[in-house]
């Protein structure tokens, strides 16, 4: 169970003038300062896949840049489990998997290579990272391409090892920042698949994501953030039901 | 901390490029290059030494005697005629002659009605020729033997006929022994040679470090790694240094295998002699120093590369970065700069200079704990701010 409350995150903006026409326009801007995140409050529970949806520049990705301790909210709370994940950033990184689109592997490492060092960053045993390779390489079909330089992956290989690299600690939540965007059909399908594992094994998701076709088919809640303030947060069902007419319409329908 | 000093090292060596550039270039390439300069320059010299000259001599009949010597001397002269009043210029420029000399009328006269002779040596010395020097060879000859005569001809003993050439003579008295001597000569240049190919060493591998972290999209994961962030900014650092101190010394390594190889043997004798003349607290405190140097290059350029958003655009900030250690170090290899004035207090001028007098044999040693000590303070101080620097979300997300 992770549950964020009335996150806000603000950034300086150091000169005005690099700012876009839209980004001067937005209400957030106030004075020196850019209110990425105002007001985002939602919860996930155990087997629960949350799709976090928004325009571009809502405030998604700084949200879970957030709940991942990468950034330092201003005000709110993350709590994983009951645990404040902001009073001790370092314990909520092991309970937490986390894979956006971009991220990249280190080229010169094998795929084996890559998933150890994380396994070593995040302290586990040599004996237990390798038996979590062996494990995840089966489960991902990646024993072909394991042990070859990451450089020269596939977009569909180099996502399977970014996945394997993300929970190779055994997460207790996992945090996906637009994982499908840019990849192929058949990456794309390794992640959605990955996700329902995840489901079935009762570790919450929380992913944020432009397609809806992947809300409708993995989710059961979903939160939707507009201009850094949650603008609704339901069931899957709830969502569906704010037009009737289909998911594009409910998203434009909650965004307005 | 050390598992990711690892992971660094690990992709370090096996990145051909950056391996090209530390250690194959520096420790193959640039030797062969130059001995390959070196062996086309001394053929140059050599050919130049050797080559036939072809001459002409006006006025010959006034200096039977020289136009004779240079006449039998069949290999390595050779006499063009030449018609009165042919224009010097264009001869040599349509190479028909590579030298012209004009002899005076009065040249074969007695010396003491004439005075001194003036020979015209006509020429094009813009290239590589030996041209004056063989001909000067000749004429010195000539004219030692005149002097001979002349001395003969006034009846002066040997004792007299020296006083008359130099009449008063400078002796010079060095009492530097030979390590200093040598020392001031090359201890300008080592400090050089190090700080440059330490920072070099350092400044390949730091792009990728920190930019190239960002560029591949590996950062944000390393960072959300339950693991402090002040590890991850050391363990980078040290891959750093050692990357820096590596290349430096494999690079002087192979500088002195190569020296030894090339020299054959000739100067081993006065090299051994002088490093041997140097102590070995010398040469670990030579190596502290740099300790802290090492560090200020490393911190400096690992936070220029975790502030850039691309390999490209930190390579653009280290390369004006070059300048600021050229500087200084510049400075130290000037005449007049010691460590007795202000100069103890600018930093890497002053551990070039104390690297100097180290090798000198002249250090004061007490000096040197002001100078071990600031620059470790400065180091040190860096190290802070590249921490304080990994820990701003402006700088990790920009």
């Amino acid at each position: 169970m992770i549950e964020i409350k009335q996150l806000a995150k603000k950034f300086a903006v150091e000169n005005p003038k690099k700012l876009s026409e839209q980004e001067r326009k937005d209400p957030r801007l106030k004075g020196r300062f850019f209110h990425s995140v105002e007001d985002v409050s939602f919860s996930c529970k155990a087997g629960e896949v949350l799709a976090l949806l928004g325009p571009n520049g809502a405030g998604k990705t700084t949200t879970l840049r957030i709940l991942s301790t990468a950034l330092c909210p201003d005000d709110g709370t993350v709590t994983i489990g009951g645990e404040d994940v902001l009073q001790n950033p370092l314990n909520a990184r092991r309970k937490i998997g986390f894979l956006s689109g971009s991220t990249g592997l280190y080229g010169r490492l094998s795929g084996r290579e890559n998933i150890r060092y994380f396994g070593q960053l995040h302290g586990l045993d040599d004996a237990i990272i390798d038996a979590r390779i062996e494990e995840l390489a089966d489960l991902l079909d990646m024993q072909s391409f394991l042990d070859r330089r990451s450089e020269n992956f596939s977009s569909g290989m180099k996502q399977k090892t970014a996945i394997a690299r993300a929970v190779i600690h055994q997460p207790a939540v996992v945090i996906l920042d637009e994982p499908t965007t840019g990849l192929d059909i058949m990456a794309t399908q390794t992640v959605l698949e990955f996700i329902q594992r995840l489901k079935e094994q009762g570790t919450p998701v929380i992913f944020s994501t432009h397609h809806l076709d992947e809300v409708n088919e993995l989710c059961d809640s979903v939160t939707i953030i507009n201009q850094g303030t949650t603008c609704f947060n339901g069931s899957l069902d709830d969502f569906k039901g704010l037009s009737g007419e289909g998911l594009h319409q409910s998203f434009m329908r909650a965004i307005a | 901390m050390w598992k990711i000093f690892k992971k660094e090292l690990t992709e370090l060596v096996r990145d051909r490029k950056t391996l090209i550039f530390m250690i194959a270039l520096p420790v193959l390439v640039f030797p062969l290059i130059f001995g390959l300069v070196a062996f086309v320059a001394a053929n140059a010299i050599q050919d130049a030494q050797t080559k036939v000259l072809k001459y002409a001599l006006v006025g010959e009949q006034f200096a039977p005697e020289f136009a004779n010597t240079l006449q039998q001397d069949t290999e390595h002269f050779k006499l063009i005629t030449v018609t009165e009043g042919q224009d010097f210029k264009q001869l040599i420029k349509e190479q028909k002659v590579d030298f012209v000399l004009v002899v005076p009328s009065t040249f074969s006269d007695n010396l003491f009605d004439v005075g001194q002779q003036k020979l015209q040596l006509h020429l094009n010395d813009a290239s590589l020729n030996m041209v004056y020097g063989r001909v000067n060879d000749i004429v010195k000859e000539i004219s030692k033997h005149r002097q001979q005569t002349a001395f003969a001809d006034l009846g002066l003993g040997e004792l007299q006929q020296q006083a008359l050439l130099e009449p008063i003579l400078l002796e010079k008295h060095n009492i530097a022994d030979k390590r200093e001597d040598w020392g001031e000569k090359i201890g300008g240049m080592v400090p050089y040679l190090i700080f440059i190919l330490c920072f070099q060493g350092a400044m390949f591998p730091a792009a990728d470090l920190g930019a190239g972290e960002k560029e591949r999209g590996t950062l944000e994961t390393l960072l959300i790694s339950p693991i402090e962030r002040y590890k991850i900014v050391l363990a980078k650092f040290f891959t750093l240094c050692f990357s820096g101190s590596v290349t430096a010394m494999l690079t002087i390594s192979s500088m002195a295998v190569w020296g030894i190889v090339l020299s054959q043997g000739m100067a081993i004798e006065i090299v051994t002699e002088f490093m041997a003349a140097i102590s070995v607290l010398d040469f670990i405190l030579m190596f502290l120093m740099l300790v802290p140097v090492v560090a200020i290059f490393a911190s400096v350029l690992l936070s220029l590369s975790i502030y850039a958003r691309s390999n490209k655009e930190a390579q653009g900030y280290m390369g004006v970065l070059v300048i600021f250690v050229i500087i200084p170090v510049m400075l130290a290899m000037l005449p007049g700069v010691t460590l007795d004035g202000g100069w103890a207090w600018v930093p890497l001028t002053n551990v070039a200079l104390a690297m100097k007098e180290l090798i000198k044999g002249t250090m004061d040693y007490f000096a040197l704990f002001a100078i071990f000590g600031s620059t470790a303070i400065i180091a040190g101080g860096l190290i802070a701010f590249c921490v304080y620097w990994f820990n701003r979300e402006k700088v990790l997300f920009r």
